[in-house]
């Protein structure tokens, strides 16, 4: 008998219940949902795994898990080299670079070369930047890059928004857009071979359960 | 700083004593498969000039090179993998060898990884190289000698994806699509999202005939399946010929026996860019990563030298196969299956005790600290010696043989020791 297909969901913030619900509607539900880390479904042949968001792809890659769900922004973050096999839908959000409303910068043209860039995304902001043969350094930071330009860390943050909310909390301002990111169904690429008729019906109730 | 001292560079490590059993049972493995086949070891230098190793492969794999300056300002390098020295050493070294030539090696190659994984910047291939022919035949001798390998290590369900890098970039040069746009259908062709391909093929107005020929490809999964895809009156390059060779190579597969093993991947791409023909990539199932690959490159040799010399090959993982045996739960067995340790007070007639084992092809290692009895028997338990045999003044005296996990004693000649040892692990 084959073992069961693993699939990786966000065990928190904005994409944990948008993903459950997903595959709800795929007919998996999750049995075990509170603090567990590894729970059965209704379906005897996956098993849910709960990762950070941020870990997703990297499960995936190295096949710890056979699926995942995850921002498209942060699989190219990791350069995870995975399948995408479904655009989910949800979790829309983009990857923008922000910088305090009273800052003389007022697009990406203006960033002077001494600029400091906080991020949790240091690959993708570099290669933005590079790509606009601007030299920045990159500070990595995790979570809240909100807080970098008030305590002075940063003049510019890179960071994801999806209604633009806490950037105005924040009293920060879009300069620029770098990426628009939804929500994806990774597979690691031999789990693909390994499952492909299991996986394949999995997509198609995904699909038919209808995507937000 | 303490810390140089006491530690390896970032991505390069230590091999210990187990570990390096298991990587000889898998070198030795696929050593002792490649000669079989006819393949011959060669040997290349581990510092090569950048230029013979970067001709050809590609800007990824020249970025990944670590680079220095020879001590007369020429820049040298790492070798990053062993196609690009053999194509050297077939142009320089081998001009009048009758072809085809089969070769092999195994060897250390070296990558900076940019990635933030820290991935191992030095790793073990093993690989095979058969060059001078383009035949059906040469490419099927290599996917039925990379799975061969790979069973002899003890792996089970292998299982090897072919895609074909001229198939694929003839297609997509046929869209018309400028370089930009032709890697991102590269990429959703790549993500195996129907969907968003289908969009972008209506997006970016793909012919009809062309997107029919793009989907029907990516939906085959068996080499045969690509017979169905009809070209109408278009040639998109030379598209016919690369489907004709892959069908041709399934029905040398179907001669070994193992084109049930053998699946097509329209989207599979290596890194590196010298290939022209099948390229391809081993697996096997619960374990994520591809324990190797490689592919045919017609074209690359010729770089090296002013002849065309088509050739195919491919390079295993080491490490990744070690890991995939793990995965498996096969435990590579230990090769020395005893240790005899040779203590005595009288050294003459230990050395001469230590060289009868050694003539009788057993492992036995002599006392060189000249403890006593206690500290040997200590010793002997702690470093996992089987036998402690005590000599007397001569050899042709029993001697006292000492088994420090059951604590028995026997009194013994050498010769029914050795007799008794051939019994049992025979």
């Amino acid at each position: 008998m084959k073992r069961k297909i693993r699939i990786a969901i966000p065990s928190k913030g904005r994409l944990r219940q948008p993903s459950i619900k997903a595959l709800q509607r795929a007919g998996i539900n999750i049995l075990e949902e509170e603090r567990v880390y590894v729970s059965k479904t209704s379906d005897p042949r996956f098993e849910a795994i709960f990762v950070r968001a941020f870990d997703v792809p990297l499960y995936v890659q190295y096949g710890a898990v056979d699926l995942g769900i995850t921002g498209h922004d942060l699989i190219l973050e990791r350069e995870a080299d995975v399948h995408e096999l479904l655009d989910l839908g949800f979790g829309k959000c983009q990857l923008v670079v922000a910088v305090p409303e009273n800052s003389t910068i007022r697009s990406v043209k203006d960033i002077s070369i001494v600029a400091k860039v906080a991020t949790e995304f240091p690959n993708l902001s570099r290669r933005y930047f590079e790509g606009l043969g601007k030299q920045v350094e990159i500070l990595r930071v995790r979570g809240t890059a909100e807080l970098a330009p008030k305590l002075g860390l940063a003049e510019i943050i890179v960071d994801v928004s999806s209604t633009g909310e806490t950037l105005r909390k924040n009293n920060l301002k879009v300069i620029a857009t770098i990426l628009d990111s939804t929500c994806r169904l990774a597979c690691n690429k031999i789990s693909f071979r390994t499952f492909e008729s299991e996986i394949k019906e999995f997509l198609s109730r995904l699909k038919q359960g209808g995507l937000e | 700083m303490t810390f140089t001292k006491l530690h390896t560079p970032k991505g390069t490590r230590d091999y210990l004593t187990l570990e390096v059993e298991y990587y000889r049972y898998i070198e030795e493995g696929l050593r002792e498969k490649f000669k079989l086949w006819g393949y011959q070891e060669i040997r290349s230098p581990t510092i090569e000039f950048v230029e013979a190793l970067s001709t050809g492969v590609g800007s990824e794999l020249v970025d990944s090179m670590f680079k220095f300056q020879d001590f007369d300002g020429k820049i040298v390098a790492l070798r990053p993998e062993m196609t690009a020295p053999v194509a050297r050493i077939i142009t320089t070294r081998m001009p009048s060898t009758p072809e085809p030539i089969r070769l092999f090696y195994i060897c250390n190659v070296f990558r900076y990884s940019q990635s933030y994984i820290e991935r191992g910047r030095e790793f073990w291939q093993a690989g095979v190289e058969l060059i001078g022919c383009n035949t059906p035949e040469a490419d099927g001798e290599i996917l039925a000698l990379l799975i061969s390998s790979l069973k002899k290590i003890g792996l089970k369900e292998v299982r090897v994806d072919v895609g074909h890098a001229s198939l694929l970039k003839d297609l997509l040069k046929a869209t018309g699509l400028d370089e930009e746009k032709r890697a991102k259908l590269q990429n959703l062709l790549g993500y195996r999202d129907e969907a968003r391909l289908e969009k972008f093929m209506d997006q970016n107005k793909i012919p009809p005939k062309l997107r029919e020929i793009f989907l029907k490809l990516s939906s085959c999964r068996r080499l045969d399946e690509v017979s169905s895809v009809s070209l109408g009156s278009s040639k998109y390059g030379k598209t016919e010929d690369h489907l004709r060779k892959l069908l041709d190579v399934k029905d040398v597969l179907t001669d070994y026996g193992i084109e049930n093993l053998v699946f097509f991947d329209f989207s599979l791409t290596r890194k590196i860019e010298y290939y022209t023909g099948i390229v391809f990539e081993a697996s096997v199932p619960n374990f994520g990563l591809p324990l190797g690959g490689g592919g045919r490159y017609d074209d690359f040799i010729e770089k090296f030298g002013k002849v065309k010399i088509p050739a195919i090959g491919f390079a295993l993982e080491i490490e990744k196969c070690l890991q995939a045996l793990t995965a498996q739960g096969f435990q590579p067995q230990k090769r020395e299956k005893i240790r005899i340790l040779v203590a005595s007070k009288f050294r003459s007639a230990a050395v001469k005790a230590v060289n009868a084992f050694h003539n009788a092809g057993v492992v036995a290692l002599l006392d060189v600290t000249k403890s006593d009895e206690k500290k040997v028997l200590k010793y002997a338990e702690l470093a996992g010696i089987d036998y402690v045999i005590f000599v007397d003044s001569t050899i042709e005296k029993p001697v006292i043989v000492y088994d420090p996990k059951s604590n028995v004693k026997k009194n013994v000649t050498i010769e029914t020791f050795l007799q008794n040892l051939g019994g049992s692990s025979s």
